[in-house]
């Protein structure tokens, strides 16, 4: 450019009105480029330029000039509308590719607009005229974001505009088609608001991800179950298993572990019985189980699965002899068939699962000592909080040290508060799937034999196995309903029903639903409840016709409790359906009746829940500021948890003007809204929002506040955020206050018990690590926070929980000595320290000295140690860690806090950069992202995942292989010895297969 | 020589002889084609660019454009006035520094001004006046705009016409010419305001003409709504239009009070 600048286009605005065309083009052309310094002189002159642009008699290229010049005149005035339209009216002179702002600014117009006419033709049917401009435009804008490689953006744009015909292109055309198609998945599931849309999303992505070379079964297979479409895994997983490659068949096994993850039991079940059973050799079949010992084709299946697990390893020595007799290849075949069926039950993951919560327990019993003789005996609602809390507290461990210790104790419970201290061992075994039945026994209605025990112990039996078996009842499912329909005290009732719809979440069973409805329509109070949610559970997200039933059965009925339990049902039905789910929504919340309207707003939370839907949460706020009823409004606010959790940075700042409401309900709400949402995240403003809130005038507000941030800080350790510590001493504090109101005492307790979950080694988890909702866990919080009106309903977070663990299995679903290393500070992630007992009434020995786990704990302490030493390659570290050896090998009870402390006076030195961890370990999910793999290690896993889990392969497959996890939960049965309890076997004979726990001793209530 | 720029300067001989010759109609004809071929220049407003040439062409473009003016004048068509000096505008302004300035300048500048005040855009005329120095304001041809404009303003309207006489250039007699006829309507517009009517000797005299026919055609032409009758001029007919309207005070009063009574009771 020129040093001198025109001051003004009035020079060439008049020449727009000379006679001569040529003149008025120059001029066209002049201020096209002057525009954007000039736009308020020449705004006065846009009527000539619309009427350069209008005249016919013009060639198109001037008039198109003529166009542009006004387009961008409206653009600087802010009438984007105009702008656009006649930038439309400008064609080719209008160029996506030029980098201003005005350019910027109106492609974006041009998306939006061309996107919303889009969706609007296929949402109402009716063809919706576009104008052919705009939709040359816009692929335009397509075709270059794909010749320019930004195939991201292209997505984007397709996606938004429902050119499915251009998305694939943009993906086939990518250079790394596997980055862009994951890429895709993730943005459908986070942007694609409409379920029916991402559907067609899914299944064009499932077609293109099938025409690559090297097909990503991973992927396709969540694609695909997203879809529900249990016959294409079927047969890709049929495909894989077939297949030579041993490679193929880990990684089918590591697709149904990805599956099982997802908690899609009705899914996963038809997946499975898609499979063809594993079919013996037609022909040698007599020879073949003479022969060998018939571990491969065990056909009675899932039960006695996990028990044949560990056969194959045995294997190599029989199968030689018969391969000259049988197809190898068949039999290999059967043999994973009868693999892959036991993961896609659940059963192998639950089992694995077990053993690491049971082997990894860091559960504080001090905690509980504490609480427990602090609270008043007298005073139920502690007390029976307190065995929530420990039930809480050894979520799926196995271990009932504490329940054993204080039989007397524990004998105070009556009534309901029995009821839901046999129903915590239920949580407390959960996924104990052989033995549960027999655990339970002792507390079992006997049949026939006519009142044995207390009816309240009955039903918390049966509820208790209905938590074992949460979503894998096939073994128990008959056994409750005999029990449901052998019975008509209504307490029995009521933990049958809890159970049969715990153990037969979502499957639609008829059979189940018709006994479940003939207890409802007894019309009984406390049995009705239980029925309701109970048929909810059975037909979770399935929408059925049912639902119209139980809404008019609510309608009919007497009894509150009824109406929420079948309110909350209803609810139950419709998760997941978005937007089918809309007639039934607004059905319930115009009700008349505030309960139904309450069991509305659930059914919006769960409709909706993880999509972040904007419809969704306006509804949401609107009730919550407007209804009469304050219930609804709490509810209302809740729910925003549950619709936001896919996205947990935005909750606290939506309801953080409700947490500020002067009506206690909504704040009440709030709390658990973000408790919900941010649930083990540790979110920083999710805890600033909760720290004010826990000091709440109203007792019910502080008690949802501390529930809230026990969930919101399960796993986070004090070295991340110190505010756990604080929190800790504050749940410490409220305990121990004799003053504090019941009902804060309670949430402290409960929170003491939430955020040292299931031994420390379970997180709160709403979305799988495919950002799937996990099913059960969505549910199970749900339910959970129903608690207000019932308490046993507490242990429905047990649901919620899932094992923080990598677990790393070879080919034959073992776990092998596998070593990776977390790339942080240990400090960061590691356990709580365990408290200690302050030093003024230390005078008699501590419970902590028979801690079934001190085994474990001098186990670990000696590794850890070890791999200290070897990690820091430090003489000083030597000289501790022998240091550690000594205390461990003087006092096993006390070593934990000694090795720590040792490490702490070490720890003037600067702390290890990084930490060895050896499979399966504890991985909290803040961790995830430093987890690393140890390069020249023998396994090499399937797929790159920090946590859950993984499928290895064996790099050196001739060498013996080192178990690790071989602790079956052994130790229980006799607390008093398990200190004295033999050495970890270390080899794979040693497998304690048959080591299942014994049941644990009944425990008598003094009633 | 750059051949455009000659024939560019060929063709400006052929305008100035046509010019000079009085030959309007060729003048326009040569312009507009001039008009034509000086957009090929690059050196040009809006773009400037550093030609070698670039000092000549914008002479040449400059003393064109100063023609045209002129030459619109002459022609009698205000439009092309317009047009041609705000083309000529960017050479003044933008072009200071690169070019010696124009005999005719000023002379320019100054027809503009008459030519707002003619079509009585005072606005613009002022706004005009804000951009030129002070060395400028006293020359005689802005000084004559100047001077005229306050005289026009202050009413004194004979000062104005007398000052045609004081024309400092011919070209300037064509717009003192409309000026007569703008200060004509002003007066027309007072008079309607001031009387209701007038006899048709001061009507004749006030409005400057020398004959009752010129007042007569004057009247029929520009203000229809003015009636001729008994030796009257009568502007009644023009005030009975103007709009008369009366505050309802006594509705509005009673309304409020309505309103704070029922207010009252509502708390």
């Amino acid at each position: 450019m020129a040093a001198v600048m025109v001051s003004s286009a009035g020079g060439l605005l008049a020449m727009l009105n000379e006679p001569q065309p040529s003149l008025k083009h120059h001029a066209l052309t002049h201020l096209n480029n002057l525009v954007d310094r000039f736009w308020p002189e020449i705004s006065t002159s846009v009527p000539i330029i619309e009427s350069l642009y209008e005249d016919e008699e013009f060639d198109l290229h001037q008039r198109q000039l003529a166009a542009l010049l006004v387009s961008k005149v409206f653009y600087y005035l802010g009438e984007l509308n105009d702008s656009l339209s006649y930038a439309l009216g400008a064609g080719p002179q209008f160029d996506v590719s030029e980098d201003t702002d005005y350019v910027h600014t109106l492609l974006a117009k041009a998306i939006d607009e061309y996107a919303s006419l889009r969706s609007k033709a296929v949402e109402s049917n009716d063809m919706v005229d576009i104008d052919p401009r705009l939709e040359a435009i816009v692929e335009r804008m397509l075709e270059k974001c794909i010749t320019d490689g930004k195939y991201q953006q292209a997505m984007g744009i397709a996606i938004e505009c429902r050119r499915l015909d251009k998305l694939e292109e943009a993906i086939t055309k990518s250079d790394n088609v596997q980055g862009t198609l994951s890429y895709c998945i993730n943005v459908s599931h986070s942007f694609v608001n409409r379920r029916e849309y991402r559907h067609e999303v899914l299944t064009l992505l499932v077609k293109v991800y099938q025409q690559l070379p090297s097909p990503d079964y991973l992927s396709i297979c969540q694609c695909l179950m997203f879809l529900d479409e249990p016959q294409g895994v079927a047969s890709i997983l049929e495909k894989l298993l077939r297949s030579e490659s041993k490679d193929d068949a880990l990684l089918a096994l590591q697709i149904a572990f990805d599956l099982v993850e997802n908690e899609h039991q009705a899914f996963l079940l038809s997946v499975r019985d898609r499979l063809p059973a594993p079919k013996t050799r037609p022909v040698e079949t007599v020879q073949a189980i003479e022969i060998t010992d018939a571990p491969n084709e065990n056909p009675s299946g899932d039960v006695q699965m996990a028990d044949g697990a560990p056969a194959p390893a045995p294997a190599p020595a029989p199968t030689p002899t018969i391969v000259h007799e049988t197809d190898p290849v068949d039999a290999t075949y059967a043999e994973r068939l009868t693999k892959i069926k036991g993961i896609l039950s659940g059963e192998t993951s639950i089992q694995l699962t077990l053993q690491f919560l049971y082997s990894h327990n860091k559960s504080d019993l001090l905690i509980l000592k504490t609480i427990k003789q602090s609270v008043e005996m007298r005073n139920s609602v502690c007390h029976s909080a307190t065995i929530y809390a420990n039930a809480i507290m050894h979520a799926g461990t196995t271990v009932d040290t504490f329940l054993r210790e204080n039989l007397d104790w524990l004998s105070r419970a009556t009534n309901w508060a029995k009821f839901s201290a046999t129903a915590g061992l239920g949580v407390i075994h959960r996924g104990h799937l052989q033995q549960g039945r027999s655990l339970m026994a002792p507390y079992l209605p006997q049949g026939g034999a006519g009142g044995g025990g207390s009816p309240y112990s009955e039903g918390g039996a049966l509820y208790a196995l209905g938590l074992i078996h949460a979503n894998h009842g096939e073994g128990i499912k008959q056994f409750l309903r005999d029990s449901l329909r052998s019975t008509n005290v209504e307490v029995i009732q009521h933990g049958a029903c809890l159970g049969l719809g715990l153990s037969a979440l979502g499957t639609a069973d008829e059979e189940i639903y018709d006994d479940v409805k003939s207890v409802l329509y007894t019309d009984s109070a406390v049995a009705g409840e239980a029925a309701g949610i109970s048929m909810g559970l059975l037909l979770v997200g399935t929408a059925t016709e049912k639902a119209s039933e139980m809404l008019a059965y609510a309608h009919e009925t007497q009894h509150e409790k009824i109406i929420r339990g079948l309110a909350l049902g209803i609810a139950l039905t419709v998760y997941g359906r978005e937007e089918g789910a809309d007639t039934l929504i607004e059905q319930m919340t115009r009700d008349q009746d505030p309960i139904i309207r309450y069991g509305g707003m659930y059914a919006l939370a769960l409709a909706y829940s993880g999509t972040a839907n904007n419809k969704a949460i306006r509804q949401l706020l609107h009730f919550a500021v407007s209804d009469v009823s304050d219930d609804v409004r709490r509810t209302a606010v809740l729910a925003l948890g549950f619709v936001l959790y896919s996205d947990p940075e935005q909750t606290p700042r939506i309801v953080s003007l409700l947490s500020e409401s002067y009506n206690p309900h909504v704040r009440y709400g709030a709390a658990l809204a973000v408790g919900i949402s941010c649930a083990g995240t540790g979110l920083s403003e999710a805890i600033s929002l909760l720290e004010p809130l826990t000091s709440d005038v109203v007792d019910f507000v502080r008690q949802g506040a501390l529930i809230a941030m026990a969930m919101v800080m399960v796993q986070i350790s004090e070295a991340s955020d110190s505010r756990v510590g604080t929190f800790r001493r504050q749940l410490e504090k409220i305990i121990l206050d004799k003053h504090e109101d019941t009902m804060s005492k309670m949430g402290a307790i409960l929170a003491s018990g939430i955020l040292d979950a299931g031994g420390r080694n379970v997180t709160i988890r709403l979305l799988s690590k495919t950002k799937h909702d996990k099913v059960t866990a969505v549910i199970g919080l749900a339910v959970f926070s129903q608690f207000w009106y019932w308490y046993p309903l507490i242990y429905f977070i047990s649901l919620a929980f899932s094992p923080t663990a990598f677990i790393g299995l070879n080919y034959d679903l073992k776990v092998p000595k596998f070593e990776f290393m977390s790339h942080a500070k240990p400090s960061l992630f590691e356990y709580p320290k365990p408290t200690t007992v302050p030093t003024a009434n230390t005078a008699a020995k501590l419970p902590t000295a028979v801690l079934s786990t001190s085994v474990k704990a001098k186990a670990r302490a000696k590794k850890d140690a070890e791999q200290k030493a070897n990690a820091e390659k430090a003489s000083v570290s030597e000289s501790g860690s022998g240091k550690g050896k000594e205390a461990t090998e003087k006092e096993g009870d006390s070593m934990q806090v000694d090795s720590t402390a040792t490490v702490e006076k070490k720890a003037a030195e600067p702390e290890a950069a990084f930490e060895i961890l050896v499979n399966p370990a504890r991985v909290v999910p803040a961790q995830e992202k430093y987890i690393k793999l140890l390069e020249d290690s023998r396994y090499v896993p399937v797929k790159l995942a920090p946590s859950g889990f993984v499928l290895l392969k064996d790099l050196r497959e001739h060498e013996p292989e080192v178990l690790s996890l071989t602790d079956a939960p052994t130790s229980t049965a006799s607390p008093a010895t398990g200190a004295a309890a033999a050495t970890q076997g270390t080899t794979a004979s040693a497998m304690a297969v048959d080591d299942e726990p014994q049941p644990p001793q009944a425990f008598e209530y003094a009633t | 020589m750059d051949p455009q720029l000659t024939e560019v300067s060929q063709q400006f001989e052929r305008f100035k002889a046509a010019f000079v010759r009085k030959d309007y109609s060729t003048c326009s004809d040569l312009l507009s084609r001039l008009k034509v071929l000086l957009t090929k220049f690059t050196s040009l407003p809006p773009l400037f660019e550093n030609t070698p040439n670039a000092a000549h062409e914008l002479t040449l473009a400059r003393d064109i454009y100063e023609h045209a003016v002129v030459l619109s004048v002459k022609t009698e068509d205000q439009d092309a006035f317009e047009r041609d000096f705000f083309q000529l505008k960017p050479y003044y302004v933008d072009a200071r520094n690169r070019l010696p300035p124009s005999p005719q300048e000023n002379l320019i500048l100054g027809l503009n001004l008459l030519r707002l005040l003619v079509q009585n855009r005072i606005a613009e005329f002022h706004t005009e006046l804000e951009l030129l120095s002070s060395a400028t304001l006293d020359n005689p041809c802005i000084k004559h705009a100047v001077e005229l404009e306050q005289s026009f303003m202050e009413g004194a309207y004979n000062r104005v016409l007398s000052a045609r006489q004081t024309a400092p250039d011919a070209t300037y007699v064509y717009f003192m010419d409309l000026l007569a006829k703008t200060i004509r309507d002003e007066i027309a517009g007072c008079s309607e305001k001031a009387y209701d009517y007038v006899s048709i000797s001061d009507a004749r005299q006030m409005l400057l003409f020398s004959s009752d026919q010129e007042l007569l055609a004057y009247v029929n032409e520009e203000h229809r709504e003015w009636e001729v009758k008994e030796g009257f001029v009568v502007f009644q007919k023009a005030k009975e239009t103007a709009p008369c309207k009366e505050i309802p005070s006594l509705q509005l009063i009673n309304q409020t009070l309505s309103y704070a009574r029922e207010l009252e009771r509502i708390v």
